[in-house]
């Protein structure tokens, strides 16, 4: 374990990013979501998979 | 049937729209091949963390295989129950508030037919979730910890399914009857109160499904056969919420 290996760690990352970019596309389509969207957009960019998955499940209202 | 055909189409565009077909299995697949990762990382983790006491980190013995894959399928028993108990609690009070289950019932459907498309399109987006996020868990903890029985972790998998699809169907049953955040805690509420009783009574209730999600750890992690007792009480308790879901629907077809 002297390196990190970014073979196994990559795709994990790569997933993040693939979450919060699906998040921040569902956002900008959103008419309505619960709180401020700017508060959303930082939530989804720094909030890694706890800021993706609150904002999917309570962050948008459904018509 | 052609009706639950339909309306089960109509469901699956309507996850699909919201993205709920992706980002499910995508955090599914995260919570899955974390669990190898931190687990293989843990060392490294600790030493970064600074204050270890000396002498720890050699008593740190990397934990097998199967042991792994039973925690990362457990992470489903948590966080992945949490997801999925969000995701259903509006699929049947947010039609009854919006007015579309009347708009529906003036057409001859059937409320069973309804119910049924609703819940086979959850089902639908667990299986999809568990399948690629055991699938990846499984990928990673083959490279990091070593190899792994397939047909001890395809049968661990549907176990633990089976225990997510009573909660599911808890949830669905709840939001027939009351508003989704209610009836999200009370889904939660009822799977944890089961998991409760099983774990201080647990040779009294080994036939219920909270007993799955144990069978389904040692099925990994000590090869142990299967138990038919919770999967019939589970695939009962599932056909007992699907059916009172359509009875909630055709009495009680206004909100509040």
């Amino acid at each position: 374990m002297d390196e990190i290996k970014w073979g196994l760690i990559g795709p994990l990352l790569a997933l993040q990013v693939l979450l919060a970019v699906i998040g921040l596309i569902s956002l900008s389509k959103a008419e309505r979501t619960r709180g401020p969207k700017w508060l959303w957009v930082i939530i989804l960019i720094f909030g890694n998979l706890l800021g993706s998955v609150a904002y999917f499940t309570v962050g948008r209202k459904d018509n | 049937m052609r009706n639950i055909w339909t309306l089960y189409h109509k469901e699956m565009l309507e996850s699909l729209r919201s993205y709920k077909l992706i980002w499910v299995p995508v955090v599914f697949i995260i919570l899955g091949i974390m669990q190898p990762l931190t687990t293989y990382y843990m060392p490294e983790i600790l030493k970064a963390s600074g204050n270890v006491p000396p002498g720890m980190l050699e008593g740190y013995e990397m934990p097998g295989s199967a042991v792994v894959m039973a925690q990362a399928l457990g992470q489903y028993g948590t966080i992945g129950m949490l997801i999925l108990v969000l995701g259903v609690m509006n699929s049947l009070a947010g039609e009854r508030s919006s007015g579309t289950i009347e708009m529906l019932m003036a057409k001859p459907v059937a409320p069973a037919a309804i119910v049924s498309a609703k819940w086979a399109a959850q089902l639908t987006v667990l299986l999809m979730a568990l399948g690629l996020g055991a699938a990846g868990a499984a990928y990673y903890t083959e490279q990091l910890m070593g190899p792994l029985s397939w047909s001890n972790l395809a049968a661990a998998a549907g176990l633990y399914g089976l225990w997510l699809l009573c909660a599911v169907s808890l949830t669905l049953l709840f939001s027939a009857w009351l508003r989704g955040p209610a009836a999200a805690f009370l889904g939660l509420l009822a799977a944890a109160a089961m998991s409760l009783a099983h774990s201080l009574l647990p040779s009294l209730l080994d036939w219920t499904p909270a007993a799955l999600t144990a069978i389904s750890a040692e099925m990994m992690t000590k090869g142990k056969g299967l138990a038919w007792g919770p999967i019939f009480s589970a695939g009962i308790l599932i056909v007992v919420c699907v059916a009172s879901a359509s009875l909630f629907i055709r009495r009680n077809q206004l909100p509040e």
